[in-house]
């Protein structure tokens, strides 16, 4: 296996693509009592259009079948429902669909290879039927619901309104009531043998391994499948420009929440490790305008404009890339303001002192992810779907200077590209 | 890998816990008081004060960059109910010395950050800085305001509040709108000193720095060293709690502009002997505890009613929490589908591999304690505030032995007290 290492921080990862096309990823964790492992294929909700491999075949789905992919993954054949039987042997499982990739993952204490063998048991074997798909549009459309009710998740869909006219990025991971209602046994196996081809999916392990061990642990347990070529996905052109500077809706929260956010129309496609470097100084820049330390912050909690520091986000992809700041304020327009005003400053030069201070505290941050093995594992899955080595964030960190981390300030924040969204309370009531 | 306790002074504990598995030491300080509702909110409004600025660090902002030199050191604080009691929780997490690019010495200087702003706060004339306490107290009204805004959290706080009615427990952590405008920077003052003098003082720290070299950074604080000694008031979370038998069941509704139903049912446990909780966790976790449950197979799975369905049991309680997102209409059947499951646990309609599928649940997130500093931090103060010194050892073998009869026993012990419904 190709071993790659980060000797700051004392780890290391083996990395084996295997002639099936399968790329495995094991960190080891010497003496942790847990052991992690997340199977992930490249299929998320924005991958609503592409072509069959084999049969060349263009095929256009409807919105959430990602999502309801991996909740009917879990049944099987024999009636049995695979995360029953992982709980049973003690074992908490889970799965979860983002944008650009679905996983399904488990950790546990004890019963590892049980739990490897059901996990890869049910994700190489699909079952679905007229039958138990219907029954999933009850479960899923109550998942909906929730998220209707949920006025975080509607920030963040308006916010990706107001910055994009026609993205995939745009569909609710779920998909609506009405949307879901459309799928069908014949879409979900056309999707299954499009995307869960070992060649589309990658697996990371964490915990106390052996890695040339686990390696043929998991050799054995794949089942022959038949490589086939590129999936091409389809994608709308990217565009240029925001859709729309504001939007508003109301639902019931006590204060109103806000989302000021920044397209990013600098793509960067090829250059991994540019995308890396231009990731970390963006979050120094988020850091410096709004964070805990920053003046503007100071000022905003002070007059009661904010409560507590606003996430801070940078959320990218070959296919969109944005920034959002969001929180809760009686006065959203206020916020969005003082941000623009304090970049309007910042592009005049950053501090050097308030750099330096922000970068040591940034280097914490990257660090403090390799506390806990499920998230050293997600993030290597994560990343590895944007092609990125998670080491890099360590090893290029250096690299990031103050004229640099300018240089994106005046490519990324800028003025035309900035939006606002804002959920708040219902005034007639 | 166990917690050693050390007594510091009358009333004021350090526990260490020597771990390598993480890159950050993890310090927490853990105020405890009994819950008044005379006190609560004064007690919220004093922990967003203190985090606001200490004598020598007068301002967020200076703290913020003290934290920010320290390769991010970061410091959090928050505000708890366990059992009948009220605990404001302290932490500071740092890099572990070993993965710092350069050397420095981050433990002395986080235990010293952490204390000052515990023990050594701003004061002004007898009073904290006035602009904290009037920009707190904005902040407090908004975050108790702010309840609603998670249905799921606010119908649970809903059915607790109903079901503790004029108890202690009832009470909610971050206290009351009402309270708010009346309190003065005196009495703020007045109520900091009666509470540093007189609650029970813990002192945590989870990472690489170890136990002896600890006690002697602690010892050697000068915060430290003004302490009095106490007989610290707090209430002991062990104890027999009353029956709380209803004569019937207690049927509440709230409307609010939801789509989704949030059905709660507080479920009271008529038993009280110690090893009867852990009879309860087990039942617990047959009847709502994971995708095995009952609930979740049954109202979820079977039924297609919700998409979340299952329960929690409040150990320093003793009740259990059956949460239930459904669809508005299907109330009736929804709350019938769960009765039945209670109903089902009394006549014993379970096997013994639910049990096993149980015991292996919890034996799983007990052994899993570890994996966290926050987590294994908790436990053994949960321990410590209980007066127990259950290992995580023991606790697996005592879940491990729980048989049957003890779960049917507890499961004709159980009684609901609140069905409590959050609609449109």
């Amino acid at each position: 296996m190709k071993i790659i290492e980060s000797s700051r921080i004392k780890e290391k990862a083996y990395i084996e693509t295997l002639e099936n096309g399968l790329t495995v990823i094991i960190i080891p964790k010497e003496k942790a009592n847990k052991k992690y492992i997340i199977w992930g294929t490249h299929f998320g909700s924005i991958d609503n259009r592409f072509i069959m491999p084999k049969t060349k075949e263009e095929v256009f789905i409807p919105d959430g079948v990602a999502h309801f992919l991996e909740h009917k993954m879990f049944e099987q054949k024999d009636g049995t429902n695979s995360l029953d039987t992982l709980m049973a042997l003690g074992i908490d499982a889970n799965a979860y669909t983002t944008n650009d990739h679905t996983a399904y993952l488990f950790e546990c204490t004890n019963n590892f290879y049980e739990g490897l063998d059901e996990l890869m048991d049910y994700v190489q074997n699909p079952y679905f039927t007229d039958q138990n798909v219907e029954k999933e549009k009850g479960i899923i459309g109550q998942e909906i619901k929730m998220y209707d009710d949920d006025p975080g998740w509607q920030l963040y869909m308006n916010a990706m309104d107001c910055m994009y006219k026609e993205n995939p990025i745009k569909i609710d991971i779920a998909g609506s009531v009405e949307s879901i209602s459309k799928i069908t046994p014949d879409v979900l196996y056309k999707c299954y043998n499009t995307f869960y081809n070992p060649s589309n999916m990658v697996m990371v392990a964490c915990g106390d391994f052996e890695p040339e061990n686990l390696l043929e642990e998991i050799k054995k347990r794949l089942l022959p499948r038949e490589s086939q070529g590129e999936i091409r996905r389809i994608y709308p052109e990217v565009e240029n420009k925001i859709n729309k500077p504001y939007k508003e809706v109301e639902m019931e929260v006590s204060t109103p929440i806000f989302a000021v956010g920044f397209k990013d129309t600098d793509l960067l496609k090829e250059n991994r490790k540019e995308i890396v470097k231009k990731h970390i100084a963006i979050e120094i820049i988020l850091n410096l305008l709004i964070g805990k330390s920053s003046d503007l912050y100071k000022e905003l909690y002070e007059s009661g404009d904010l409560l507590a520091e606003p996430d801070l986000d940078y959320e990218f992809s070959d296919e969109y890339a944005h920034i959002l700041i969001s929180g809760q304020s009686k006065n959203p327009q206020k916020i969005q303001q003082k941000i623009q005003e304090k970049i309007e400053e910042f592009e005049k030069g950053l501090n050097k002192e308030n750099f330096d201070r922000i970068k040591k505290k940034i280097y914490g941050d990257y660090v403090i992810e390799y506390n806990s093995i499920g998230d050293i594992a997600r993030m290597f899955l994560a990343d590895k779907m944007k092609q990125i080595n998670s080491f890099d964030y360590i090893e290029e960190y250096d690299t990031v200077t103050k004229e640099y981390t300018e240089e994106i300030l005046k490519n990324v924040f800028k003025k035309e590209n900035m939006i606002l969204s804002v959920v708040k309370g219902n005034e007639t009531k | 890998m166990n917690c050693e306790t050390s007594e510091i002074k009358e009333g004021i504990k350090f526990h260490s816990i020597n771990t390598n598995n993480f890159k950050t030491n993890l310090y927490a300080l853990f105020l405890a008081i009994p819950l008044k509702r005379e006190n609560i909110t004064i007690d919220a409004l004093l922990t967003a004060i203190l985090r606001r600025g200490s004598k020598t660090m007068p301002s967020q902002e200076i703290i913020s960059k003290k934290l920010e030199e320290m390769y991010g050191a970061s410091f959090d604080c928050g505000i708890e109910k366990s059992g009948d009691n009220h605990v404001i929780k302290f932490y500071l997490e740092a890099l572990s010395e070993e993965f710092l690019p350069q050397k420095e010495e981050l433990t002395r200087k986080s235990i010293d950050i952490l204390f000052d702003i515990v023990f050594q706060p701003l004061i002004e004339n007898e009073s904290f800085k006035e602009e904290y306490i009037t920009g707190e107290k904005e902040n407090l009204k908004q975050i108790i305001e702010g309840k609603i805004d998670n249905k799921g959290k606010y119908a649970l706080d809903r059915c607790i509040e109903e079901m503790f009615k004029n108890e202690p427990y009832g009470l909610y952590k971050y206290g009351y709108v009402e309270d708010i405008d009346k309190i003065t920077g005196k009495d703020l003052y007045k109520r900091y000193q009666e509470l540093i003098n007189t609650c029970k003082i813990d002192i945590f720290c989870s990472g690489t720095t170890e136990k002896n070299k600890m006690i002697e950074i602690i010892q050697e604080n000068e915060k430290i060293k003004r302490l009095q000694p106490r007989k610290p008031d707090y209430i002991i979370n062990n104890e027999k709690t009353d029956a709380r038998k209803p004569e019937q069941e207690n049927i509440v509704e709230d409307h609010m502009q939801v789509t989704q139903g949030k059905l709660v049912l507080g479920l009271d446990i008529d038993m009280s002997e110690e090893n009867a909780r852990f009879a309860t966790s087990v039942y617990n976790a047959i009847l709502g505890g994971g995708a095995n449950s009952k609930l979740f197979q049954n109202v979820r799975e079977k039924e297609s009613l919700a998409y979340t369905a299952g329960s929690n049991y409040n150990r320093q309680k003793n009740c259990i929490f059956v949460r239930c997102g459904i669809e508005i209409e299907n109330y009736e059947k929804a709350l019938s589908t769960t009765k039945q499951q209670l109903e089902d646990m009394k006549q014993g309609d379970f096997t013994e591999k639910d049990i096993e599928n149980a015991k292996n649940l919890i034996i799983e997130s007990v052994k899993s304690i570890t994996a966290e500093q926050d987590t294994e931090i908790t436990y053994y103060y949960g321990q410590e505030l209980a007066g127990t010194n259950i290992t995580i050892k023991e606790y697996e073998e005592r879940i491990n032995n729980i048989n049957k009869e003890q779960i049917v026993e507890v499961a004709n012990k159980v009684n609901i007290h609140t069905i409590y419904f959050l609609r449109d």
